[in-house]
């Protein structure tokens, strides 16, 4: 074998045509052996595009089916500038029909004041706002909840067969393309019926555990970061705090859940509610944003800390008037992606008690809450075959405040890369 | 001449290394440089009274942990004139500087003996604060660091920090003409320090550096970054600085210290071999290191 190695390079040095590859021949393995590489590399790209694309399409088409439904209503359609106002389009719409059907104002007015009267309107029927169903913008929908006067067709399904399904359609029936994902998603409560589920509770419960944790994890997260920068001695102490907090980053959340359960529900008493979920989910962030505003705090270049000293800056003047100023922008795309993380997680805020179902919104940090992804959680384990629309409905809104905030963090980036 | 310096610096090095530890090998055939001992005493030629001084250092010593970098530096800094700090890398001269407005003191492990007199106040004196020191002592560095903002607010940045009243328009016009660059940005304040060009971003540091209205400006190697005419141009304002400032400039540049400086003084491995005017210390040097190292013969 060496033997043949050293022949070899005799041979490449004496042969001086050889020696400048007059034949190509290393050429043409180099171009070769570049493809293999491009090949090995660029397939997992175009897989994980590709993955990401079938994901997209199957949530997006998830969140959409076609409904067959029997109204049970007056009949009249109300336009928009009637019924079509946030926050209280459903029962605006709900009065305008019951007036329609003849009852009076007060009887309604009773029953809608009334929890009880409400819940059992409700669990009686299938009650649905309708955008553009019979040629007009806007009417609602009641069949009986425990009747089969409601199918319900996949939006492929629905395409593939329009025509036998519109045939198919009955006097006083009607074929409805049913967007899950409708304003009053948004703002409609939790329930056990999928038409009538929506992912008010859930949303405003993450938005308050984010906040919440924003404001627990920022300050101190940066704070621990501009200490360990720019205070900290460099002795056995701070190397050994910094070693535990790049293992803490990398801790799986279910033990944070673990943590919280045992120190902020039980320990000191708080029980499931959002404030401990947001401690607990603060505890999971604080490591990933000191990790984030260090490295943004160590990339400000030392020559601007010395020009400040050189000044007459104080220490505490440097971090604030120079340093700070020049790392905001690592810090807040850390902070956004950390946060964003946090939105995410499903396991810790499950073992602090987050509750699969929570009829009402949240009133305060002490009420019990759920969050966006434990509803999902939820929606996907029913039984009811309609809460896969639900589900997909939900997880398209958690994937574009993902998107939002990802694309909020570039652009913080971006705009602070041109401000320098 | 650069590289050839580059080329001799090992020897002399490893030459200090092998006779400090006893080891007797044969002296290579290139003279090696002599080497100072601790009973070595400067040489002065025209020496600056302490009544003419500024800044006085006195006995001076600073250790980085256990490293001694300076031994015992006594040397008096002439009011409203230029001083050199000349030497081969690593002999202290940057340390020295840096001493004069206790920039050292942002080093861990840093210990200093000896004193550093400025206006009759010890500058290292248990109530001094060192943040007071750089206020009053200004510093220009090796490479333009101007901060990420406007120019306006580079030079205003200093005054800012005491929480400067007065007529800060002024105050920066002021400074930028002191370091001759008002003609040049006077419309274009608001635009970022870092569009402009090198020479022009190290007078911006300079003028930033006059702003806080110190008497001594120091300069740690303030053209290296960069090319003749810009460094030029420098040179020129140091001359004009000498007026109202008294400037303390480390150079690597031998040339430079001839052309800039009143006084030259030049250090070797921590110690300062010989201080005295500059034309004494080119032309007619008292101590062999100091003839060999403006000779070219090392460093």
């Amino acid at each position: 074998m060496s033997e043949r190695r050293a022949r070899g390079r005799g041979a490449g040095s004496t042969d001086a045509t050889d020696m400048f590859d007059a034949g190509g021949v290393n050429a043409r393995r180099r171009a070769r052996n570049q493809r293999w590489f491009m090949t090995v590399v660029g397939l997992p790209i175009v897989l994980a595009v590709g993955l990401l694309a079938v994901l997209l399409y199957d949530v997006i088409t998830d969140s959409f089916s076609w409904q067959l439904v029997e109204p049970r209503n007056s009949g009249v359609s109300f336009s928009f500038s009637d019924g079509f106002r946030p926050f209280s389009t459903w029962e605006r719409v709900v009065t305008l029909d019951l007036l329609a059907q003849g009852q009076s104002q007060d009887q309604i007015d009773a029953m809608l004041a009334d929890p009880e009267a409400r819940r059992v309107y409700d669990a009686r029927n299938r009650v649905e706002l309708m955008l553009w169903a019979d040629g007009a913008p806007l009417r609602y929908v009641v069949s009986s909840s425990r009747d089969r006067h409601l199918e319900d067709y996949s939006l492929a399904e629905g395409i593939a067969r329009y025509d036998e399904l519109e045939a198919a359609v009955e006097d006083g029936q009607m074929l409805y393309l049913n967007p899950w994902l409708d304003a009053a998603f948004f703002t409609k409560n939790a329930s056990r019926t999928a038409t009538m589920a929506g992912l008010g509770p859930a949303l405003l419960g993450s938005v308050m555990l984010i906040l919440l944790v924003i404001a627990l994890s920022v300050p101190l997260g940066v704070g621990a970061a501009i200490y360990l920068e720019e205070y900290a001695p460099d002795n056995a102490i701070t190397r050994l705090i910094e070693l535990n907090l790049n293992n803490l980053a990398g801790v799986p959340s279910v033990v944070y859940g673990i943590l919280g359960l045992s120190v902020f529900v039980r320990g000191i008493g708080l029980g499931p509610v959002i404030l401990a979920g947001a401690l607990t989910l603060s505890l999971l962030v604080v490591p990933v944003v000191v990790i984030a505003a260090r490295e943004a705090i160590r990339a400000v270049p030392g020559t601007l800390r010395q020009a400040a000293f050189g000044l007459g800056a104080t220490r505490s003047q440097v971090v604030f008037k120079v340093v700070l100023p020049n790392a905001i922008a690592g810090v807040t795309t850390g902070v956004v992606l950390a946060v964003a993380r946090a939105l995410g997680e499903t396991a810790p805020l499950l073992l602090v008690g987050a509750a699969a179902f929570v009829p009402r919104p949240p009133e305060g940090i002490l009420s019990i809450f759920t969050a966006v992804p434990i509803q999902i959680y939820a929606w996907v384990s029913e039984n009811d075959i309609e809460f896969t629309h639900v589900a997909s409905a939900a997880i398209v809104v958690l994937l574009a405040i993902l998107f939002v905030l990802y694309a909020f963090a570039f652009w913080l980036r971006r705009r602070f890369r041109s401000a320098t | 001449m650069t590289s050839k310096a580059a080329a001799h610096e090992p020897d002399a090095a490893t030459l200090a290394a092998q006779q400090s530890s006893g080891a007797t090998h044969e002296v290579p055939a290139r003279r090696a440089a002599p080497q100072l001992g601790d009973d070595h005493v400067t040489v002065r030629t025209q020496s600056v009274a302490d009544a003419d001084a500024v800044v006085s250092i006195r006995d001076l010593s600073l250790w980085y942990g256990s490293f001694k970098a300076l031994h015992g530096v006594t040397l008096n800094i002439p009011r409203n004139q230029v001083t050199a700090l000349i030497g081969a890398s690593g002999c202290g001269k940057s340390t020295l500087l840096r001493t004069v407005n206790r920039m050292n003191d942002l080093v861990p492990d840093v210990s200093v003996t000896g004193e550093v007199e400025y206006d009759g106040v010890q500058l290292y004196g248990a109530d001094v604060d060192p943040v007071e020191v750089r206020r009053r002592i200004g510093m220009v560095f090796q490479k333009a660091n101007p901060f990420p903002k406007s120019v306006y607010e580079n030079v205003a940045f200093g005054p800012r920090l005491t929480g400067f009243k007065g007529d800060m328009d002024a105050l920066v016009e002021r400074a930028l003409r002191s370091a001759a660059l008002w003609e040049e940005v006077s419309d274009k304040l608001r635009q970022s320090g870092l569009g402009l060009s090198g020479g022009q971003q190290q007078r911006l540091c300079i003028a930033r550096a006059l702003a806080t209205e110190p008497s001594v400006l120091l300069m740690d190697e303030p053209t290296s970054a960069l090319d003749p005419m810009a460094t030029d141009k420098i040179e020129r304002l140091i001359d004009e600085l000498k007026r109202d400032y008294t400037v303390v400039i480390v150079t690597h540049n031998m040339q430079q210290a001839g052309r800039v400086s009143d006084r030259t003084a030049f250090m070797h491995l921590g110690r300062l071999v010989e201080e005295g005017p500059t034309d004494q210390i080119f032309f007619n040097p008292k101590h062999e290191m100091t003839e060999r190292y403006v000779s070219g013969h090392f460093g």
